[in-house]
């Protein structure tokens, strides 16, 4: 039981960031909601590579250690990362933009475009 | 041929359709060409009839708008459309809560 | 080793270079910027018939992007996917050949269409950062590489939604797009963990050799259908195309549509390719179709009632996808069974990728002859247009020419595709080909309103300074119309030579896999 606590909390992770983007009013706490989101699957890539026991993935302690935890997610974690920053920059930006056009954070009356 | 596409339970000919539709047109030109014999070009009978009132120079001003086309549509529709309206709110955390919805629906289908 | 086997990496090369070179580029002024800009969109669709060409003349391409070997062959004999591929079968070339066409037609356009804006090497930046990113996604052969893709296309694509940012409507369509994309984005990414999780690969063909239909499985095909049918706009997660489409300038809009489809092309790929007959039961098939008919019925439903121009095109948008949707889900339920594919699954799904062809065809050339009347009228609301097909005849009647061809009127490439659908769909339901004529009755309804009311009708005087568009942009539609009309007047060479190999490269799963893994899987 205590081996899922890390797929719990990237569940929990989910779900709060799920709750965070569909039930705030705030845009700014919208775009932290998709951030947490972001968190929580890169957090599940990271735990889905361990291997109990496992060393740091680098080559030059190769001596040293007899098992090794998988470097391939830790790649894909990292790529997700930079992806991850790149989107929350650019919402944000879209967010200061809106709130200077609109004059307010509330996304229930940024509502122009409906029908 | 190579224009002719075998569908499994029929067949469609691109030059087939055009040489009727030509033909067709053909006819239907000659028909609307047969026109009444006391009828003269840029007279008083050209003129638009607007109910005895000056006809307005400005165009705007007798076309029927596109947001009254279809009008008849919608108001027999309209409780389908008020349901549709009430789902494209506009509210973009609205449209997240669909997409999980719908991700709900189909794991409900999908694993039970 | 001869250049053509770079091929597959040069298509998403090529325009990436365009991408980073046009801001220095720019530094010298409008022409070169101009040049530049229409040089590489010219130069990444030739390299996309060119490796259409070869997929078709020589088999599936794989290509290992920086090594030799594709796996690691471990000690105890068996070998490990490690790099990241690129694996094109026809259908993939045929959607890299979409995606080069829509892009050159778009750049073409926005010579012209763009030039009293500011802030344009960014968008030429933009722009061709959007191209490199679609052909990315179908050229690829890895799942998380689909990821990477499908984020880069993404990112690209809201920063161009939003480029006429001193306008509230297009910061907020921006704004609701960007919410909706990167959420489902990041549920295909747990889709992708969840199967990493299981099998230690990415790889979409190994993947496809060794996947057990088990729980972790259904979820994660879940997560990928949804989150894909979300991407190319099927209802109910459609709300945001209207939105971006309408707000996006004409020839992004161009591009927008190639990116749905490629998400399109995704969605099947796993559907058919990387789970195949390993679903068992009809049920994702079943859920496929019932999107579509929803998608359909629901897209040209709200497309009538619509004031603005794009806005209705975007929805018409949401409709023809739920025709592809059901003419590859149809073929989806017909997979197993060699007699019901024989039956109508084949032409189900040749219907599918034809449909996909001609609307990635028509579809951009509609939202163009929109961004031709918003150039000329600088008005994109129906009701202050009018009488236009006196001043505008070139835009007028390509505008015809695709609004016949979306609505399914011989003889036209729409009406050929359709007619598969309908009568491959029928063999399954009868009530599915109804809901599709009912759609395409609707669907012309709708145009017919559009070109009364922006065409004919008389003059207005708030029009009179209206002139047809400068020749660049006519030059950018008439690439689509010519391809429109080629597609419609040799219906079964374009069958034959275009879709129906990449119908057969699709379903067959067997040459996908052995492709990448050499047959012993």
């Amino acid at each position: 039981m205590i081996g899922n606590l890390p797929y719990i909390v990237v569940g929990l992770l989910f779900t709060y960031g799920l709750f965070a983007v569909i039930f705030e009013r705030n845009l700014i706490k919208i775009a932290v909601g998709i951030t947490v989101l972001e968190s929580a699957v890169n957090l599940l890539l990271i735990v889905y590579g361990y291997r109990s026991g496992g060393n740091i993935p680098v080559f030059t302690l190769a001596g040293e250690g007899s098992s090794f935890v998988l470097p391939t997610p830790q790649a894909l974690t990292l790529t997700a990362i930079v992806i991850g920053l790149a989107t929350s920059a650019l919402l944000l930006s879209i967010i200061m933009v809106l709130y200077r056009h609109y004059g307010t954070l509330d996304v229930r009356e940024i509502r122009r475009l409906r029908g | 041929m190579c224009t002719t596409v075998m569908t499994g339970y029929g067949f469609w000919n691109v030059f087939s359709w055009l040489t009727f539709f030509v033909l067709i047109t053909a006819l239907i030109l000659w028909f609307r060409s047969q026109g009444r014999s006391d009828y003269k070009e840029d007279s008083l009978q050209d003129e638009i009839f607007y109910g005895g009132n000056p006809v307005p120079s400005d165009g705007a001003e007798i076309t029927v708008p596109a947001s009254s086309a279809y009008w008849g549509f919608k108001k027999a529709l309209h409780g389908f459309y008020t349901l549709l309206d009430s789902w494209h709110s506009g509210i973009a955390t609205d449209y997240v809560a669909w997409f999980v919805f719908t991700v709900a629906i189909f794991a409900l289908l999908l694993v039970f | 080793m001869s250049w053509t086997n770079h091929l597959p990496a040069l298509v998403v090369a090529v325009p990436l270079f365009g991408a980073f070179g046009a801001p220095l580029v720019s530094l010298g002024g409008r022409v070169a910027r101009n040049v530049w800009f229409l040089f590489f969109a010219a130069f990444s669709a030739f390299l996309s018939l060119l490796l259409w060409q070869h997929v078709v003349l020589s088999g599936t391409m794989v290509y290992v992007m920086g090594g030799s070997a594709w796996n690691i062959p471990l000690p105890s004999g068996m070998s490990l996917p490690v790099r990241i591929l690129l694996e094109v079968d026809s259908f993939g070339a045929l959607l890299a050949l979409i995606g080069g066409i829509c892009a050159f037609a778009g750049a073409l356009f926005s010579l012209k269409f763009m030039e009293k804006f500011t802030g344009l090497d960014k968008y030429t930046a933009l722009y061709l950062l959007l191209l490199s990113g679609m052909q990315g996604m179908v050229l690829t052969g890895d799942l998380f590489n689909l990821f990477v893709f499908i984020e880069i296309a993404s990112v690209a694509s809201f920063g161009l939604v939003v480029f006429w940012r001193d306008r509230p409507e297009a910061v907020e369509a921006g704004f609701k797009y960007m919410v909706v994309s990167t959420v489902g984005v990041m549920f295909i990414l747990l889709a992708v963990a969840f199967l990493y999780g299981r099998y230690n690969v990415v790889n979409m063909a190994a993947l496809g050799a060794n996947l057990q239909y088990g729980l972790p499985e259904k979820v994660a095909l879940i997560f990928l259908v949804v989150a894909l049918a979300m991407k190319c706009g099927s209802v109910p997660m459609h709300m945001w195309t209207p939105d971006a489409y309408a707000e996006a300038p004409a020839a992004v809009t161009c591009l927008l549509v190639a990116v749905s489809q490629a998400s399109l092309y995704a969605l099947f790929r796993i559907c058919f390719s990387v789970y195949g007959l390993s679903m068992g039961s009809s049920a994702v098939a079943w859920a496929i179709i019932v999107l579509g008919c929803l998608s359909m019925f629901v897209g040209v439903s709200m497309a009538v009632i619509q004031k603005e121009i794009k806005r209705l095109m975007a929805y018409h948008s949401v409709s023809q996808v739920g025709y592809i949707l059901l003419g590859l889900g149809v073929g989806l339920l017909a997979l197993g069974n060699p007699q019901e594919m024989n039956a109508y699954g084949m032409t189900a799904i040749k219907g599918g990728i034809y449909h996909l062809f001609n609307y990635a065809m028509y579809k951009p050339l509609l939202f163009l002859c929109a961004g031709a009347l918003f150039y000329a009228a600088k008005s994109r609301n129906l009701n202050s247009l009018g009488g236009l097909a006196r001043k505008m005849p070139y835009t007028t009647v390509l505008f015809l020419l695709a609004a016949a061809a979306i609505a399914g009127l011989p003889p036209f490439n729409g009406y050929v595709s359709k007619l598969l659908i309908y009568e491959s769909s029928f063999a399954v339901h009868p009530i599915l080909p109804v809901i599709a004529m009912v759609t395409s009755m609707l669907t012309l309804a709708s145009f017919v309103k559009v070109f009364q009311t922006a065409f004919l009708g008389p003059e207005k005087e708030a029009l009179s300074q209206v002139r047809e568009v400068p020749q660049s942009m006519i030059l950018g539609m008439g690439l689509l119309a010519l391809v429109i009309l080629g597609l419609s007047l040799f219906p079964s060479w374009s069958l034959d030579h275009l879709i129906t190999p990449a119908a057969e490269a699709l379903v067959d799963k067997a040459s996908y896999v052995g492709a990448v893994l050499g047959g012993g899987f």
